[in-house]
């Protein structure tokens, strides 16, 4: 049993190395195909033709294309992504400076939606029709409907420019500074070392982005559990629990949960890639300093090196989150194991 | 010369459940010979896994055979052009267990049953409308309902029009997958007594598919027994019925229940479930669960013989 | 007596309206009694089983008084009905694979019946888990304890939903449809397991099933049902052998019969009218070759036509103990 789940992840984890070689073939082609010279942005609009020339010749861009990539991917298995045109520094400096603050908000967001999203279907489900129910769906909708930006503003204005309960841009307090280094994650970072103010602030900060990033997976994750509940509250072996005298909770929760979460965990992978990305309007929104704003400011910038490697690290992060979840089902569901 | 002449049928497929998983090869029909005659009913009877509807699929070239022959009229079906299938469909028709599943829920039932007369382009617009209008006369529907759609009939109406569907084309044979499994039995006795009405006034030849046994052998001239993929007996109705030889059909008859509390008889429990196709037991596939089981049950592949006239089984003790 | 069925009516809200399913049903179970239930789909066979322990959709309307062992259990509140439930009245339902939970063992579902209702420590309640499965006639039950539902052939799950069922030593059985989808060789294990049971025990048992083979084979007593309503009420060889409403005599001539061919087999034309719109007066009358003007105005009460044999059709009086054969005295009453 162990061996097939070791055989299973071996497996999935080859089959990741096609999926991103497609990836990267996809994203330097259509990066290449779009109208704009990478080195008059960087020279400027006085520079010479000669200069331009020199500059192309240097990045390679005169290149033929399939040489351009043949001499990325050849970086890439030594762990060089290429020089930012933009930032001047190597792609996977800046990947290692910009991430945790990316997976930080990410994760928050993801927690989020687990904690409220998971237990709000059920609620909505066991109290279908109620009251109770009509509410959650009201806001499960509103959730998947409202785009991110715009509530992102909503909040600003509310919890920001009018109560000013919560900070409005930025991962801590102006003045503040980070906490030593060990995952780049300051609230962790903060926790691990003990330095509560820091803490404090990098949760408060988090709060808003956070909120706006899980609205929509909050929305999705609520909505599919509910349905998925309400499939499962029909099944024969939830009337054979009835039968035997389970009471409800019983029923509900040792019976109907771990049924009714499954899709739902399939959802979550889902969920994972959706919030990765949409930090990057959220983060252009708030200020925050992660990936997302790199890309931004990458894509602008024409800054190809660097779209690739943000593109590159998007795919494996999501790819792994997937794996982890089908992991997860092969634990769960013991049909798995044994076919 | 038999309308229907299979020999040594098999149906292989192969099964992969998963990236993980082993390949398995499903014997579904292993070896396979039946003739069906003209005016006839083939019964062919089994339990779930037995290949029965396997072997009703193949015979309807819904899937390729892996080995052996289909001759219909003498000519072998297996080798056809996809041409000369079209022209086999218009003698060959299949009833399906599901009449809810089997009839399109979108179109009425004159388009459903006018359907298959415009693909082999039979007659113009009057002629077709006669002829529908003949045919539901036939299975008791009225020409006023033949603009309804299928969910305004009942199970058992629903399944006369799966049954005048297949008769459109005026076919030989019709292969009956299950027809009345899905019925109550009130119901079920109509469709059957339709059947048989049908058969004596179109000359009809059944290959009736079941579980029942008893259904098969209300509407079976001739009766074959499945178990694993293969037939391990084979005779006429009256003949396997009264005098069982092999120990499955013995034990099979001999567990349906009687509707009729004062018949008491000696039932032989198998024992154990069915063996899973994808792992048949070696030699007599039958051995695990036979009563009278020797030895050389496990090795060795009984044949199909002759036991008595016209009486076959494949055991090596009887 | 065990259980004492008093006029039970059960409406079901369906399209936003409710409809009647069960129409004043009333019945007796006593104690070692297997009385069969039989009908045909949406005679309201399986809603009565479901109903006595109140196990229905949400949206549904029952009246009536259940007694079980002389207390009247319909006016219970859901929490003492849990009590009974799978502890005094157990039940077992027609696919055992979807009755039971995929992501639980088997022992985990089978002692969950005695966690609920007994104080059995851990240890004892693995030893009655391991003692239900020998007697349910599983093997190696050691093992089987580990293992989930889908590893497990079609005749075990059923024997493992009867161990649930007899885990607490219920006094009453209801058994919905058990061996409708199992093969027939599975079929006859199983009856024969739940005979045996029979024999061991003075458990009831209510058999719910559409196959008159398995009624004549395991069942004491027999009722019919039709839309909703009981038409006949009889001991099994009684109604098998003299059966009186003509729903009945039509359900029996319809089955073919293993062993006794014959040309043509009895059917019954029309079919069941939807509870939507139930006729007043007899329900079976628009099938009915004898129906008369009565028929379709009041709907027969339901008459002794012998002791212990009942039946409601207007073609009987009280006491009645002419055979079935129609054109008694009442039918020429009726033309006159």
């Amino acid at each position: 049993m162990r061996m097939d789940a070791l055989k299973f992840v071996g497996k999935r984890l080859l089959l990741m190395i096609p999926i991103l070689i497609g990836i990267s073939i996809l994203t330097f082609a259509i990066s290449n195909t779009i109208p704009g010279d990478p080195a008059r942005l960087i020279l400027g609009p006085k520079a010479t033709p000669e200069g331009l020339e020199a500059l192309r010749e240097d990045m390679g861009l005169n290149d033929p294309l399939y040489v351009q990539y043949g001499r990325y991917m050849g970086g890439i298995f030594q762990g060089d992504l290429g020089q930012s045109t933009y930032s001047q520094k190597p792609v996977s400096a800046d990947l290692i400076r910009y991430s945790p603050a990316t997976f930080e908000l990410t994760l928050f967001a993801m927690v989020i939606t687990v904690l409220i999203g998971i237990p709000l279907g059920i609620i909505s489900a066991s109290k279908k029709d109620k009251i109770a129910d009509q509410i959650t769906r009201i806001f499960a909708l509103i959730g998947v409907a409202m785009p991110a930006f715009w509530l992102g503003l909503l909040l600003l204005l509310l919890f920001y420019l009018k109560l000013g309960v919560f900070p409005g841009s930025g991962r801590l307090d102006s003045g503040m500074s980070p906490p030593t280094y060990i995952t780049g994650m300051y609230t962790v970072d903060a926790l691990l070392t003990g330095n509560w103010p820091v803490f404090k602030a990098a949760v408060m900060h988090l709060v808003l982005p956070g909120i706006t990033l899980a609205a929509i997976t909050i929305g999705m994750i609520t909505r599919m559990t509910r349905s998925s509940m309400l499939e499962v509250l029909k099944s024969d072996y939830i009337r054979t629990a009835h039968a035997k005298g389970a009471p409800e909770n019983r029923v509900l929760y040792g019976h109907a949960l771990r049924n009714g979460v499954m899709p739902v965990i399939t959802l979550l992978g889902m969920a994972f890639g959706h919030a990765l990305g949409g930090s990057v309007l959220v983060e252009s929104v708030f200020s925050w300093p992660g990936l997302g704003r790199y890309a931004v400011n990458a894509i602008t910038y024409l800054d190809f090196p660097a779209v690739m490697g943000v593109t590159l690290l998007i795919a494996i992060l999501f790819i792994l989150v997937n794996l982890i979840v089908d992991t997860l089902y092969f634990f769960i569901d013991p049909r798995l194991k044994h076919n | 010369m038999a309308l229907l002449e299979v020999t040594n049928l098999k149906q292989h497929f192969t099964s992969k459940k998963g990236v993980l998983a082993e390949k398995t090869i499903i014997k579904a029909v292993d070896g396979v010979s039946i003739t069906i005659e003209e005016g006839q009913t083939l019964g062919v009877v089994g339990e779930s896994g037995c290949g029965k509807s396997s072997l009703g699929r193949s015979i309807l070239g819904l899937v390729q055979p892996t080995e052996g022959s289909i001759k219909f009229k003498g000519e072998e079906v297996t080798e056809m052009s996809s041409k000369q299938m079209k022209e086999l469909r218009k003698d060959m028709q299949v009833v399906f267990q599901d009449p809810y599943a089997s009839l399109n829920p979108r179109n009425t039932i004159r388009q459903i049953l006018e359907a298959p007369l415009i693909i082999h382009k039979i007659g113009n617009k009057k002629e077709r409308k006669e002829r529908i209008e003949s045919l539901v006369a036939k299975i008791g529907i009225r020409k006023e309902q033949l603009n309804n759609y299928p969910h305004e009939f009942s199970g058992g109406q629903r399944q006369r029009i799966g049954i005048a569907r297949a008769l459109t084309l005026n076919p030989k044979l019709i292969i009956a997958d299950e027809p009345v499994s899905a019925l109550d039995v009130s119901v079920q006795s109509q469709v059957l007594n339709l059947m048989v009405d049908l058969q004596q006034e179109m000359n009809l030849s059944y290959m009736f598919i079941s579980h029942d046994l008893s259904v098969v052998q209300h509407i079976s001239d001739k009766v074959a027994v499945m178990y694993l993929g293969r037939v391990v007996e084979i005779a006429n109705v009256d003949e396997l019925y009264s005098r069982p030889l092999h120990p499955y059909t013995q034990a099979l008859l001999s567990a349906v229940p009687i509707a009729d509390p004062l018949q008491k008889r000696n039932r032989i429990v198998l024992q154990g479930d069915l063996p899973s196709p994808a792992n048949p037991p070696s030699g007599c596939p039958f051995h695990t669960r036979c009563p009278m089981a020797v030895k050389e049950c496990a090795s060795i592949v009984p044949n199909l013989e002759e036991k008595s006239p016209e009486h076959f089984a494949a055991c090596i003790r009887v | 007596m065990l259980l004492n069925v008093n006029e039970l009516s059960l409406s079901l809200k369906r399209a936003g309206k409710y409809s009647k399913i069960l129409d004043q049903i009333s019945f007796q179970v006593e104690e070692g009694e297997t009385v069969g239930i039989v009908g045909e789909s949406g005679c309201g066979k399986s809603m009565t089983a479901l109903s006595l322990m109140r196990l229905l959709p949400e949206k549904a309307l029952l009246e009536g008084e259940v007694n079980f062992q002389g207390e009247k259990i319909s006016g219970y509140s859901k929490r003492k009905l849990e009590k009974i439930r799978g502890n005094q009245v157990s039940m077992i339902f027609q696919d055992p694979l979807t009755s039971l939970n995929p992501l639980h063992t088997v022992g985990t579902q089978i002692e969950e019946s005695l966690l609920l209702h007994t104080k059995m420590t851990k240890k004892e309640r693995r030893k009655r888990v391991l003692q239900l499965l020998n007697d349910v006639g599983l093997p190696r039950a050691e093992d089987l304890i580990d293992e989930y539902p889908h590893q497990l052939s079609g005749g075990m799950r059923q024997r493992i939903m009867i161990a649930i069922a007899m885990a607490c030593e219920p006094q009453l059985l209801i058994c919905d449809e058990p061996t409708t989808a199992l093969d027939v060789t599975v079929q006859a294990q199983i009856l024969e397991l739940m005979n045996k049971i029979k024999k061991e025990t003075q458990m009831g048992i209510i058999m719910i099933t559409h196959d008159m083979g398995v009624v004549a084979e395991v069942c004491d007593r027999v009722i019919v049902m039709y839309a909703g309503k009981i038409v006949e009420e009889g001991p099994v060889l009684e109604i098998f052998q003299n059966p009186k409403h003509p729903y009945t005599q039509g359900l029996l001539d319809s089955i073919p019969k293993l062993g006794q061919r014959k040309e043509k087999l009895g059917s019954i034309p029309g079919t069941v009218p939807a509870p939507e719109n139930m006729v007043v007066g007899c329900r079976f009358a628009d099938r009915c070759s004898h129906a008369m003007d009565i028929c379709r105005t009041v709907h027969p009460p339901m008459i002794g036509i012998k002791e212990n044999h009942q039946t409601a059709c207007w073609l009987y009086e009280e006491g009645d103990e002419k055979d079935g054969s129609i054109g008694s005295h009442k039918l020429e009453a009726a033309l006159h």
